[in-house]
């Protein structure tokens, strides 16, 4: 375990004793009909089940077949997952899978489901289930933006809780250090840049007229106290 | 399931129709086509330092005129990654960072935050702690309504129910002052327990707040409900179906203003919910005059909570007597060995976790509040904690709702969305 | 081309006794300087830069019970252009620092800052990667109030510092007080070695033992790996 300064520069220890993937092992499915549904249709999906908690199920799916799988899941009649109550990501660190997990809940049985993609960590992309909840918009959104995890096909996928423009990589991945990567001179040099392209994203940009045009701010990059004269 | 249906008897505005679409506006005859005046939409950036935006939200709109045709909101003006400060401290140093992710309702995240945990490790607390615990979230409850009521109320144009919730809210601060030390970040609760039991005269105080809330809510109701202004304002705008609200992660008031009977309370209880007796406000429209009926009705039946809970109070000990999850008391630690033992290793190392992950879901003052722990064997810090904030996934179907609606009414929706930065940005 | 220039003597005279020029004040400069500061410091009218939880706070001393009205900051302005005090409450992360360098920059002499809570006067509970450590690499600060948060009496008290800090300012001294180098502009108020000294590592609350060991054999400079 790391001590001192090393573990906040060097990003929060990665969990080793913790098995958290899928090693096969089917817990007892009895009590949750959805995940007895599951393992007899797609049985060889499932690579994982565990209970919880107590008396929380989760099963782990190909993540190849997620889109496939949770439609199913919302659609059909006997299980009508129709919220999803939540879209994260786990990274255990130590070059270990990440895992995408899905928490699913059904307002006409009342169940709740809990279903997780183990994603290696060179081939991390997902296929977005934004068709099948809109909710998935922004959850997905801010996965890509604090993992790095793609989600193809989604139809808007940037930045939403850092800059649009941040270089510094995937902050909630177990490698990324806690005081980030720049030094704090550099990261507040790159913070205050009020170039038009730092404020506004491409896509707002073909809206309207350049914001700039209108009110140029005075004494940005293109020239220090240009407009006012020197003493 | 008990739900009440709330619908005011004063005439929907009449240039409405009942689901929100325009109907016949009388401005423009309509034999006449609209001439082409070349105009062109305009970019409009509201925040993120802005007094409506109820916070460092930026609004970048697409204007035709008056008319918003597209807001894309940008977030993460307030990101403090709590998530990632999480993963260095321990079990009970976590409580403090809740406090500040919610700033308007701190003993709900308390409360949530240590019963994921307490789900996790399959701890169960005394009958004395759930019921203090209840009373502190419904306590908060209000606690958030007013505010969300008073600067919604500014937002439409009122000043004075702004002053008069604040001065409800001033008697809920000395309540939490007087229990927890502070009056905004409390850290209240603790795995297996609270920081400390209820102080002599607490109860007291409660009941005096009980008992006269809801003469100013019942005043700030005058002022508002049948308000001509505010009724034009807000019937009709920003109402969206009960389908597309689930399928878009509404939760809370927003999902029951639609016409759902979705509360966390009722579907997935905990804390012997089920054997209090309240309604759930449900609403039929989905418009924010709906979502403005359902918070004023969820005050009500939260003092009506906070009223069942007092009378049920149990004595007896407030912390679990396990001292490898709660700290042994004082004496105890000078006297005796192992409760020293005890003591020292619960502050220096921590509560140890069984393997697993764990999503607890309640029913927050903005939504459905869910956090997610997922632990090590034997670890006392979390390898992930993920807070579900209601606000995000609300705040996400802002677009949807503004559009082709004026700019004034993208604020009222944004106001009745009850928002609050802080979880969404975390 | 400034006012000294244009004056004769420099802005000094033997007649005024230094107006503008050796900061002695004159009877006439005094009585002009305690109307000024008079006025001033009872109309602030504050720009309430609120993020988080300190807003509420700040929210609070504005209402009933904290009143602000009572030193006549109850005209919260919105708008930077009209105001004279930034109180800048909360968290601020480097997304919104070029926002908050925008407002400051638009608010017009003179004006202050108050920088509310533990947050906004040093990164708080927050040494991440995302937060300023402290908004006075940013901007330049009056007054800190610190807290987490800072009761409404705190805040009141604060801004009674700002009062006071107004009541000693003079004409005299006015390039002193209100010259701003335009080259600062939208660039960090901190050079490097200013902020890295401002936000050096100080470790988060479970490590400190180890810090404080490690410190004895420390250095200023900041460890390799975190300058790019």
């Amino acid at each position: 375990m790391k001590a001192g300064l090393d573990a906040v520069e060097e990003g929060p220890h990665p969990s080793e004793r913790s098995t958290g993937s899928s090693d096969g092992k089917i817990d007892d499915p009895d009590g949750h009909p959805s995940v007895v549904a599951l393992l007899l249709r797609f049985g060889d999906s499932v690579s994982g089940h565990r209970v919880s908690a107590g008396t929380q199920h989760v099963v782990w799916i190909d993540s190849a077949r997620n889109l496939e799988i949770l439609h199913w899941l919302r659609d059909d009649q006997d299980h009508q997952y129709d919220m999803i109550s939540d879209i994260t990501a786990v990274d255990y660190g130590a070059g270990r899978p990440i895992d995408v997990v899905y928490q699913l809940f059904s307002t006409v049985h009342k169940r709740a489901l809990r279903i997780r993609c183990e994603l290696p960590l060179d081939g991390l992309e997902i296929d977005s289930i934004v068709e099948l909840w809109s909710a998935a918009n922004w959850l997905e959104r801010e996965i890509y933006d604090l993992f790095g995890v793609t989600f193809r096909k989604h139809p808007d996928l940037r930045r939403i809780l850092m800059p649009h423009d941040y270089e510094e990589g995937h902050p909630l991945r177990k490698d990324f250090p806690l005081r980030g990567r720049f030094s704090r001179a550099e990261q507040t040099r790159r913070a205050l840049d009020q170039s038009v392209e730092h404020s506004y994203i491409a896509e707002e940009m073909d809206l309207g007229r350049d914001p700039q045009q209108a009110a140029p701010i005075i004494g940005t990059k293109d020239g220090v106290g240009s407009e006012i004269s020197d003493e | 399931m008990s739900k009440r249906t709330v619908e005011f008897n004063v005439g929907r505005n009449p240039e409405m129709g009942v689901d929100g679409s325009v109907v016949d506006s009388p401005i423009l005859p309509f034999d006449m086509p609209e001439p082409d005046l070349g105009t062109e939409n305009m970019l409009i950036n509201i925040g993120p330092q802005h007094p409506a935006t109820h916070g460092v939200l930026r609004l970048v709109c697409e204007l035709d005129g008056e008319t918003v045709k597209r807001v894309i909101p940008h977030i993460g003006y307030l990101h403090s990654s709590f998530e990632k400060l999480g993963e260095y401290r321990t079990w009970n140093q976590i409580v403090t960072l809740t406090d500040r992710i919610d700033y308007l309702a701190p003993l709900i995240y308390n409360c949530a935050y240590v019963m994921a945990v307490e789900k996790l490790m399959e701890i169960e607390v005394t009958e004395r702690c759930k019921v203090v615990r209840v009373i502190c979230m419904e306590m908060d409850r209000i606690f958030s309504h007013l505010l969300w009521l008073g600067t919604t109320a500014i937002d439409v144009g009122a000043f004075t129910p702004f002053l008069y919730a604040f001065q409800e809210r001033e008697r809920i601060y000395k309540l939490h002052e007087a229990f927890t030390g502070a009056r905004i970040t409390t850290s209240a609760t603790r795995v297996g327990g609270m920081m400390a039991d209820l102080p002599e005269g607490w109860t007291d105080g409660l009941q005096d707040f009980i008992d006269t809330f809801l003469n100013t809510l019942d005043e700030i109701d005058r002022l508002l409900t049948r308000n001509q202004i505010h009724i034009g304002r807000s019937q009709g705008v920003g109402a969206i179906s009960a389908e597309e609200a689930i399928n878009s992660g509404f939760t809370g008031a927003n999902l029951r203003a639609c016409g759902v009977e979705y509360d966390v309370r009722k579907d997935q209880p905990y804390y012997d919910y089920e054997t209090y007796d309240f309604e759930i406000p449900v609403g039929k429209h989905g418009d924010c005059y709906d979502r403005y009926l359902c918070r004023m009705e969820e005050m009500r039946q939260s003092v009506s909570l906070l009223r069942q809970a007092l009378e049920r109070l149990p004595g007896g000990p407030i912390d679990v007597e396990d001292p490898n999850i709660s700290l042994p008391s004082k004496t105890d630690c000078m006297s005796d060995m192992e409760s020293m033992i005890h003591h020292f290793k619960l502050i220096t190392e921590g509560i140890p976790a069984p393997e697993g992950d764990c999503y607890m879901a309640i029913e927050g003052s903005k939504g459905e509040l869910g956090m997610y722990i997922v632990a090590e064997e034997g670890g006392t810090k979390p390898v992930r904690w993920r807070i579900r904030p209601p606000s995000f996934v609300n705040l996400s179907v802002l677009p949807k709702l503004a559009e082709e609606h004026l700019v004034s009414d993208l604020i009222m929706i944004n106001a009745s969305l009850d928002i609050v930065l802080g979880e969404i940005d975390r | 081309m400034g006012l000294r220039d244009v004056l004769p003597g420099g802005g000094t005279s033997s007649v005024t006794g230094g107006m503008f020029g050796d900061g002695s004040p004159t009877f006439l400069t005094s009585k002009i300087d305690w109307i000024i500061n008079w006025s001033r410091r009872n109309s602030l009218w504050p720009m309430p830069f609120g993020t988080a939880c300190c807003a509420i706070e700040m929210m609070a001393s504005a209402a009933s019970n904290y009143d602000l009205a009572r030193f006549g900051m109850e005209r919260m302005s919105f708008s930077p252009r009209q105001a004279d005090v930034l109180i800048c409450a909360g968290r601020v992360p480097y997304k919104l620092a070029p926002v908050l360098r925008r407002i400051w920059d638009q608010m017009p002499q003179p004006k202050w800052c108050v920088s509310m809570g533990a947050c906004a006067s040093s990164g708080g509970v927050f040494d991440v990667y995302s937060m300023v450590q402290g908004i006075d690499t940013i901007i330049p600060v009056d007054v800190y109030v610190p807290g987490c948060p800072p009761r409404p009496e705190g805040l009141i008290y604060g801004l009674m510092m700002i009062q006071e800090k107004i009541r000693e300012e003079s004409l005299s001294r006015h390039f002193e007080h209100r010259a701003e180098d335009p080259s600062s502009v939208a660039r960090p108020h901190a050079n490097d070695a200013q902020v890295v000294g401002l936000t050096g590592p100080f470790g988060n609350s479970t490590q400190q033992e180890e810090l404080s060991n490690k410190e004895s054999g420390a250095t200023e400079e900041p460890p390799e790996e975190l300058i790019p």
